[in-house]
């Protein structure tokens, strides 16, 4: 208990180092914590918009459609979906299930011709698993056949308003052009990029009409109740559903996506051990200077008959005071901004918003708190100043007590 | 009691071979209060911190009470020093952040003293020492013959048999040095405790019963005074 009220003294006995020291190590954490918050803000925002608006959770397609998708093969889908659907319901833990039916299109306002993804939608069950409804920012949801909901960019992009008119082009399945006249109904804006620049939505009638494809759709697209239950549902479901048709999971239908979260990760790992080092170094120069000018008093307390444990005790209890101090500031000061990310975000769009990148999200990055990473990087700051305090003080101990005293 | 056999220590300073105690025999009783003086480089201060388990020599041995601290580990030396001796040092070395009161109970922590007894002993040393009034005042607020008394009062504190004092007035002038003196003295008697000095000062000389004096890190002469002070 004395060692440690002796540590205590001597870390504010030299206040303005002590500061320095703990004001290194915040910056390092705070810096950590920031850049967990974004990379999570950014994750969870991605993720929420493949959920939300491209995928559902889970998705069944016809046996060897997936594996096309590209090119759109409308000779695999889903020809008769409803007795899959009765399938489908049957299995617990579903909450919905909308039929998609994706196809490749160009739009045309009269002057310019754009390609565009164009995806039919069933307007009443498509409310049900997905967020579109609820991202319409000009005008209204699509109500009947004729009607167009395109993404806030796309309208920019194209000159369209609200109750414009557009011509939608396409091949049918047996490679014939197809055409339809639509007005815009409402515009959207979800922060998916693909849906808010690409992407022409119709009814799904109106869709499997245009493509000649009956009551075929491309993709029965699922949301579950719980969505920590994936793995079983989707193992449930793929029984149910047999041999003729695949399940994949949004995760799945996104692999290349979590890949670049992954890159992420290690460029997020490698900032935050330069971070660290930078912060380590700082440390350990201040540690060092604090045992070098203290060798002699190490001296006089061995002469007084402390062990070499109690002394390496002491300075333990000092790296640990000021970790503790400097990881407090930096936990505090790190979670401030986090939270700034959280509830104003950052703005990436001046430098990114041109780039066509595949990252499901637009560059207002929001971020989410990740409490267990605020713990960890507390506890490291900490485990950080008592490492490598130690370095320093076991080479003071190890000298005579006489050459301890003499030291200059 | 302690006693040196054939003493030697060599240091090597480059590639030359210092000897700094060429052979040292003698033997001091339980409570003496004895200077070992001589002019600097003779191995006074070389001597007191092999005795007090500081510096390990290079030949011979030293015995303590009758134990051969050669032969004692590091960890039974900390316990040595801690248990039987006290250093006073010429420059103090107390503990700057830390008060008088907090300087003389460090021994006393490293001993587990009961925390009432030990607070009646800092207290009762400390006035001994005619410090009772500064018991909260750090290092840097007293002067140098203050700061040596805390460093008596450190040494002597845990009841040492044997209390080690290396030039304990080179940095006090003659008034205080004697003061000092004259409070060890004192406590010699008091607590029976052996003192040992290392000093080329003729003012300690004066003050002590026996002295030892070395020249070029031998006993050239051992003097002890029929009747004296010490």
């Amino acid at each position: 208990m004395k060692l440690l009220y002796i540590a205590w003294r001597n870390v504010f006995r030299h206040t303005r180092r002590t500061l320095i020291t703990a004001a290194a190590i915040s910056v390092g954490l705070s810096a950590m914590i920031f850049m967990n918050t974004m990379m999570n803000g950014a994750d969870k925002m991605a993720s929420r918009n493949i959920i939300d608006f491209e995928t559902g959770h889970l998705e069944v397609f016809a046996m060897g459609y997936y594996r096309e998708e590209g090119a759109f093969p409308l000779d695999t889908i889903i020809q008769d979906p409803e007795p899959v659907i009765g399938e489908i319901e049957r299995v617990s833990g579903i909450k919905a299930i909308a039929p998609r039916v994706k196809f490749q299109a160009s739009i045309s306002n009269g002057i310019d011709e754009l390609p565009v993804l164009g995806m039919g939608i069933d307007i009443q069950k498509d409310k049900k698993v997905f967020e579109i409804v609820n991202s319409v920012i000009e005008g209204a949801y699509l109500q009947h056949e004729g009607d167009v909901l395109i993404g806030s960019d796309l309208a920019g992009d194209m000159d369209l308003d609200v109750g414009s008119f557009l011509t939608i082009i396409t091949k049918d399945r047996n490679g014939t052009y197809n055409a339809y006249d639509l007005t815009v109904s409402g515009i959207i804006n979800t922060g998916h990029p693909l849906f808010d620049g690409n992407m022409a939505i119709i009814s799904i009638e109106q869709a499997q009409e245009l493509l000649a494809i009956g009551h075929g759709v491309t993709e029965l697209c699922i949301r579950a109740h719980d969505e920590n239950k994936l793995a079983g549902l989707k193992r449930n479901l793929a029984s149910k559903v047999g041999k003729d048709y695949e399940v994949l999971s949004w995760k799945e239908l996104n692999a290349a996506i979590f890949e670049v979260s992954g890159f992420k990760r290690t460029a997020q790992f490698m900032i935050a051990l330069v971070v660290i080092i930078i912060a380590a170094v700082g440390i350990i120069n201040t540690m060092l200077m604090a045992v070098m000018e203290r060798i002699p008093e190490i001296g006089t307390l061995k002469a007084m008959g402390f062990n070499n444990s109690g002394i390496v005790r002491m300075f333990i209890y000092e790296g640990g005071i000021i970790g503790i101090f400097g990881s407090l500031l930096g936990c505090l000061f790190g979670f401030l901004v986090s939270l700034y990310l959280v509830y104003v975000g950052l703005d990436f769009t001046g430098i990114f918003g041109n780039m066509d990148i595949v990252y499901p999200m637009k560059f207002l990055i929001k971020g989410e708190i990740d409490y267990w990473t605020i713990l960890y990087v507390f506890l490291f700051g900490i485990f950080v100043s008592v490492f490598v305090t130690l370095w320093p003080v076991r080479k003071a101990t190890k000298l005579q007590p006489v050459d301890a005293l003499r030291h200059v | 009691m302690v006693e040196t056999i054939d003493l030697h220590k060599n240091y090597k300073i480059g590639k030359v071979l210092y000897p700094a105690l060429r052979g040292v025999n003698m033997k001091i009783e339980d409570g003496e209060f004895t200077a070992i003086a001589g002019p600097s480089g003779s191995g006074k201060t070389t001597l007191l911190n092999i005795i007090g388990c500081l510096d390990v020599p290079t030949k011979g041995d030293v015995l303590i009470n009758g134990t051969n601290t050669s032969q004692l580990t590091s960890k039974e030396k900390s316990s040595l020093r801690r248990n039987e001796i006290g250093f006073v040092f010429q420059t103090f070395n107390l503990i700057p952040v830390l008060t008088a009161y907090e300087n003389v109970e460090i021994p006393l922590i490293l001993l587990d003293t009961e925390p009432d007894r030990k607070r009646e002993t800092i207290k009762s040393i400390l006035e001994e020492v005619g410090l009772g009034e500064f018991i909260n005042r750090r290092p840097n607020e007293m002067s140098g013959g203050q700061q040596q008394r805390v460093a008596i009062a450190r040494a002597l504190v845990k009841n040492p048999s044997i209390v080690l004092a290396d030039e304990p007035t080179a940095n006090l002038d003659s008034t205080t040095a004697k003061e000092i003196l004259g409070l060890m003295q004192e406590l010699n008697k008091k607590h029976k405790t052996t003192f040992i000095f290392s000093t080329h000062d003729q003012l300690v000389m004066d003050f002590s019963r026996r002295t030892i004096s070395l020249r070029d890190g031998k006993v050239v002469e051992d003097k002890t005074k029929k009747r004296g002070p010490g």
